[in-house]
Formats: structure tokens, C-alpha cells, sequence
């Protein structure tokens, strides 16, 4: 017997058919794009050309003309690492274990959550690959004979775990989003006019035709997959926060890392998919299929892990207090009081008490407002990043070594590029593919209980 | 058994039956009652995963979880015998003099391998069992069975009553009946 709820609100609103939704969702695919589209893409264009620009002065001069020093070997660009990495985390956190706890709200927005991770892990890569200097070498970091020129590479390592950890974790999210893509790639191969359309889409259809055996296997793979990006997305955040946590730098060598990280990670993905999801469903007509009821829930899931990490700092100050370690100790205070406390208080305020405004419910269901909360959001994540790589690192054990740091030009061109590449691959990505998953929308239509 | 799912192909069918429907509870209903009066249906096509209707087709449970667990162990096994290989068989590095042989910095590398593996060989396996290659050409019945229309297709033969097939298919709610032979479908 089938009941329509009574308790929960309906995940899609405006009486939508199952046609419907292919023709409301796959309409900028199938039509020529819109004005905001084009403004979008062309602001995109100009980031990326912002990047370019940066990266070819890098290369051309050297690494001298970023703003690093002996003391802040890390500054801008690992900051930027991490922030996208976090970012591009979190978007298959978020899908996966949605997914696993058979939240049918994701369905909606896992998509574009889904192919966050792939277009911010190419932004993250672009840093860690060029700090090295000689990018031409960059090979060497993989496991590869010693005739290549190094010996084997270090197992001990963690950012030898990481070379591991994200290249893993950019492929099989790929995998994920691509197999999650076919039903939907098959539709639009159906609905197209031009040839050329027909027969890319067919190409990447893989002949997909909606048999119920394939349906059953494609269920099976998506679940088995979620089930393994969960613990991966765990241990790639956990090693990242290992390239810290291993070392002896006082505020960077605690325990509480791994965890703080991975609630931070959970944290801004959730925001980036807020700012993002507030514009599409505006700019794209999406009211009926992303509805306030989903942004309510995002919020909240920003508010609870907001306050995760805040309590991390919380905890991570008691903690140096209550070692004892006078290193410790002082890295802590340094950072709240001392020449970066302007740095530390930006995080505090956009990670830890800008978040509680969403115990009101104005807050968490006026889209605008939501907007500026994810950018805030945003900006708190990257400041955090700053906060534990510069202020651990510009004061050391020796203080004739002490330094300021600022991001220099190239550093600040190089991290604005980065929204250039997420925002242009992102505009390609609404264009040609379906940013909502069609064929799972049309499971939900009638609010089954 | 063989790896290719070639149910999934409809070149050199028979005679099939089509019905089409526009309505979910209807298809449950009319592929219940198919399989009940003792018809072997050949598939259900739907725009989008419909639970319950593969146990109702008795099609059998997929063997990928096991496939993957069999992918995941040979990604444990080969990541094992690399690290072992380059870090302590080949040529040890000492750093800091820190220990080599089975350490806890192993796990890392050991666990990102063993889930590249048993994703993209499940993932392949995948593939290869629902013959989906790039650049097939799909066999659609239906422009819009991958939109809003689903279709039961019924191979006929000796054993088929086709006059009960139409009837139950008919009786519950099918917009549309067809038949297809060698290829080509026309409406009955």
C-alpha cells in the first residue's frame, strides 16, 4: 500500500511529472545558454586567465617571486591546497554518506556536490605540484624506479600518503560522479536535435537503456562505492592533516587533527555547495527541485560542524595549556595575541560564531542570507588554513629566525586563478550535463513513505 | 555463467512483445501478474530504478560485491608487495633511523591501494556485465524510455500464450502494445 506523507514536506514541489523534470532540468542542456550563463562564464574565463598569467611568471622567474621564507616555507600556496582540498572533500562526504543513511534530500544537489571534488582537487593539485620548483621532475614524487634519478620514495612520509591518498581519491570520485552521470547522459542522448550532440552523448551513454538488470547492478555499484569513498574521503582528509600533525611544529603537532580537519572539510564543502546551489537554482529555475527545505537542512549541517570546529580550537588551546609545553603554549597564545591575532579572530568569528545565527529559522531559510553565510563560511575555512600554517611557522624555536609573511602578488593571482579553473569547469559542467541527477528525482515524486 | 549479461541484447530476438506504460504501480502491478500466470519475462525498461521489480523478474542477485571484495584483496596484496619490494627488499632508506619493516606507515598506501582497486575493478566488472562500452549503439524500443515511459518486453514462442501476454498487459494499464519482429515494431 502506498501512502503519501503526511509528516515530511515534499522533496519536490510544483506537482512535477517525471517528464517534467527532463524537460526542466535538461533545459539549458538542450537550449542555447542563457544570459547569465554567459556573464558567468566569461568572469570564469578572465579568473583563469588571472591563473595563467600567475603561473607563467612563476615558471618563467622562479619561485622567488612568491613571498616564502625559510621560516614560512608553506604560506599562501599550501593554505590554498588545503582549502580546496577541504572543499573538494566534502563533496563526496557529502554524497556518499547522504547516501548511506538513504537521505533522499541529497538527491538533488549530490551531483553538483559530486563534481566539486574533481574540479577542486585539480585546483588543489596545481599547488603542492608547482611549490616544487622543478615542476619537470614532478614524477619523481611517485613510486618509480631509482634509475629515474631518486631513490624509492619514503613509505614513512605522509606527503608520499597523500601523493597516494588523492590521486586515489581523484579517480575513483570520478568514477563515482561518471557512473552516476550515465542514466542521465542517456536521457539527454534521447532528447537532443544535432547530430554532433547525438553522437557524443550516445559515446558516453554507453549504450545505457535503462534495463532493470542494469538498474539492479548500477544500485549495487553506486552503494558499494559509496560505502568505500566514505572511509576514503576519511583518509585522505586524515592524511592531509598528517603533513602537519607528524611534524614537531608546536601547533601543528596534535592529535586532534584528523578529525578537526575532516569536520572542517564537511564544513566548507557545505557552504561551497550553498553558495553554488542558492545561484543555480535562481539562475537555472531549479525552485522546485532544490527547495527551501534543502537549504534549511544544509544549514543545519553547516551550524553542527561549525561547531565541531570550533570546539577543536577550543580544545586544541586547552590542550597546549595543559601540556605543559611552553612551545606549545606560546604558539597558541601568538596566535590569538600576536601579529596574526587579526587572522585568528576572522576564524574564530566566520567558523565558530557566525554559524550560530542558523539556530533562527529566518536564517536558515532566506536563500540570500544563505548565500552570504556559505561565503562567510568560505573565507573562515581559508583563514583557518592560513592561521595554522603561518602563524606556526613565522615564529619558530629560534627566534633569530622570526619573519612576517604576506602573500606576495603572484601567490594572491595564483589563488584567485584557482576560482578561475573551479567556476570555468563548473560552467562547462551546467551546460552539457545535467547538474541534477534526473533519473533519481523521478523516484521521489510522489513522497512515498 | 557467462561474464556478459547477453539478456541485455535484443539483436537476434525472436518475435517480442512490447507494452508501454506511463505509470509505475501499473508496470509493478501487470509484471506481478505476468510472472504469476507462469510468463517468462525477457525485461523491464524504466526511466529510472524502480526497487523491487528485478526480484520480481527474478533476475539473479549480482555477484559485484563479491567481485569487489576479490579486486580489493588483489589491490591489498600488490600494494603490499610494492612497499615491500622498494622499502625494504630493494634498497631501505634510513631517515632519522626510523624502522622500515611492517609499520604502521604502511596502512596509508595499503588502504588507498586496496580502494583504487576495488573500485575501478568492480567498476570494470561492471561494465563488462551490462555490455556498456563507449560508443555502443543503445537498442531503445522507445524514444522515451529513458524519460517518462516504461516497457515490458515478453520473448514469444511455443510455450507463450500471446493472446493471455496482451490481455494481462492490457488489463493493467499498458498505453501501448507492440510487436517486434526481426527489428521492427508495430502496434497491435
Amino acid at each position: 500500500m502506498i501512502h503519501d506523507s503526511l509528516i515530511r514536506e515534499r522533496l519536490v514541489t510544483g506537482g512535477k511529472t517525471a517528464s517534467d523534470v527532463t524537460r526542466d532540468i535538461a533545459r539549458p542542456i538542450l537550449n542555447k545558454p542563457s544570459t547569465a550563463w554567459k556573464v558567468g562564464f566569461t568572469l570564469s574565463i578572465v579568473f583563469l586567465g588571472i591563473f595563467i598569467v600567475s603561473l607563467f611568471w612563476t615558471l618563467w622567474t622562479g619561485i622567488g617571486t612568491w613571498n616564502i621564507n625559510k621560516s614560512v616555507m608553506w604560506g599562501w600556496d599550501i593554505t590554498n591546497f588545503v582549502f580546496w582540498v577541504g572543499i573538494g572533500h566534502a563533496g563526496t562526504l557529502i554524497s556518499a554518506i547522504l547516501l548511506l543513511f538513504r537521505q533522499k534530500w541529497r538527491r538533488s544537489f549530490h551531483r553538483s556536490s559530486e563534481a566539486m571534488p574533481i574540479f577542486a582537487v585539480i585546483c588543489a593539485a596545481m599547488f603542492p605540484v608547482f611549490h616544487m620548483g622543478r615542476v619537470w621532475v614532478g614524477y619523481w614524487a611517485l613510486p618509480l624506479p631509482n634509475a629515474f634519478g631518486s631513490l624509492w620514495v619514503n613509505f614513512n612520509s605522509p606527503l608520499l600518503w597523500d601523493v597516494f591518498a588523492i590521486s586515489t581519491y581523484f579517480s575513483v570520485s570520478l568514477l563515482f560522479w561518471y557512473i552516476g552521470l550515465i542514466p542521465d547522459i542517456a536521457t539527454i542522448r534521447d532528447k537532443v536535435k544535432t547530430k554532433t550532440a547525438k553522437y557524443w552523448y550516445g559515446f558516453f551513454s554507453m549504450g545505457w537503456t535503462g534495463s532493470t538488470r542494469t538498474w539492479a547492478r548500477y544500485e549495487l555499484i553506486s552503494l558499494i562505492l559509496a560505502g568505500l569513498s566514505t572511509p576514503l574521503v576519511l583518509s585522505v582528509h586524515t592524511i592531509v592533516s598528517t603533513d602537519f600533525a607528524t611534524s614537531v611544529i608546536p601547533g601543528w603537532h596534535t592529535t586532534i587533527f584528523p578529525p578537526y580537519f575532516v569536520a572542517g572539510a564537511i564544513f566548507s564543502g557545505f557552504g561551497m555547495v550553498a553558495t553554488l546551489l542558492v545561484v543555480a537554482r535562481k539562475v537555472m529555475n531549479y525552485e522546485n527541485y532544490i527547495t527551501i527545505g534543502h537549504l534549511e537542512a544544509m544549514t543545519k549541517i553547516i551550524m553542527l560542524t561549525g561547531t565541531l570546529v570550533g570546539i577543536a580550537y577550543l580544545t586544541e588551546f586547552f590542550i597546549a595549556q595543559y601540556s605543559g609545553v611552553e612551545y606549545e603554549q606560546y604558539a597558541f597564545i601568538n596566535r590569538a595575541s600576536g601579529p596574526y591575532w587579526w587572522a585568528y579572530w576572522s576564524m574564530m568569528f566566520c567558523n565558530l560564531a557566525s554559524p550560530q545565527v542558523f539556530w533562527f529559522k529566518w536564517a536558515r531559510t532566506t536563500p540570500w542570507f544563505i548565500f552570504i553565510m556559505s561565503i562567510v563560511v568560505n573565507v573562515g575555512m581559508w583563514f583557518e588554513r592560513f592561521v595554522i600554517i603561518v602563524t606556526s611557522l613565522h615564529r619558530d624555536y629560534l627566534p633569530s629566525s622570526w619573519v612576517m609573511y604576506a602573500g606576495s602578488l603572484t601567490e594572491i593571482g595564483l589563488f584567485l586563478g584557482t576560482f578561475g579553473i573551479f567556476f570555468t569547469c563548473f560552467f562547462l559542467f551546467a551546460k552539457f550535463l545535467p547538474v541534477i541527477n534526473m533519473s533519481e528525482i523521478k523516484t521521489i515524486l510522489r513522497n512515498r513513505e | 555463467m557467462a561474464i556478459i549479461d547477453n539478456n541485455l541484447s535484443l539483436r537476434n530476438r525472436n518475435k517480442m512483445l512490447v507494452g508501454v506504460w506511463e505509470d509505475e504501480d501499473k508496470l509493478i502491478e501487470a509484471t506481478s501478474e505476468l510472472v504469476h500466470a507462469g510468463v517468462k519475462i525477457h525485461d523491464v525498461y524504466t526511466p529510472y530504478p524502480v526497487h523491487g521489480l528485478d526480484r520480481i523478474i527474478n533476475a539473479r542477485r549480482s555477484w559485484l560485491s563479491i567481485v569487489a571484495f576479490l579486486c580489493g584483496m588483489t589491490g591489498f596484496a600488490l600494494a603490499f608487495w610494492m612497499i615491500y619490494y622498494m622499502y625494504v627488499q630493494d634498497w631501505p632508506v634510513d631517515v632519522g633511523n626510523k624502522p622500515v619493516r611492517f609499520t604502521p606507515s604502511w596502512v596509508p598506501v595499503l588502504f588507498e591501494a586496496t580502494v583504487l582497486c576495488t573500485a575501478f575493478g568492480m567498476g570494470f566488472f561492471f561494465f563488462l556485465r551490462n555490455r556498456m562500452i563507449w560508443g555502443i549503439q543503445p537498442e531503445l524500443l522507445d524514444d522515451r524510455q529513458t524519460d517518462d515511459r516504461m516497457i515490458i518486453t515478453v520473448e514469444t514462442g511455443d510455450h507463450v500464450d500471446e493472446n493471455q501476454v496482451l490481455k494481462i498487459m492490457k488489463a493493467h494499464g499498458a498505453v501501448e502494445l507492440r510487436e517486434r519482429i526481426a527489428g521492427v515494431q508495430t502496434a497491435l
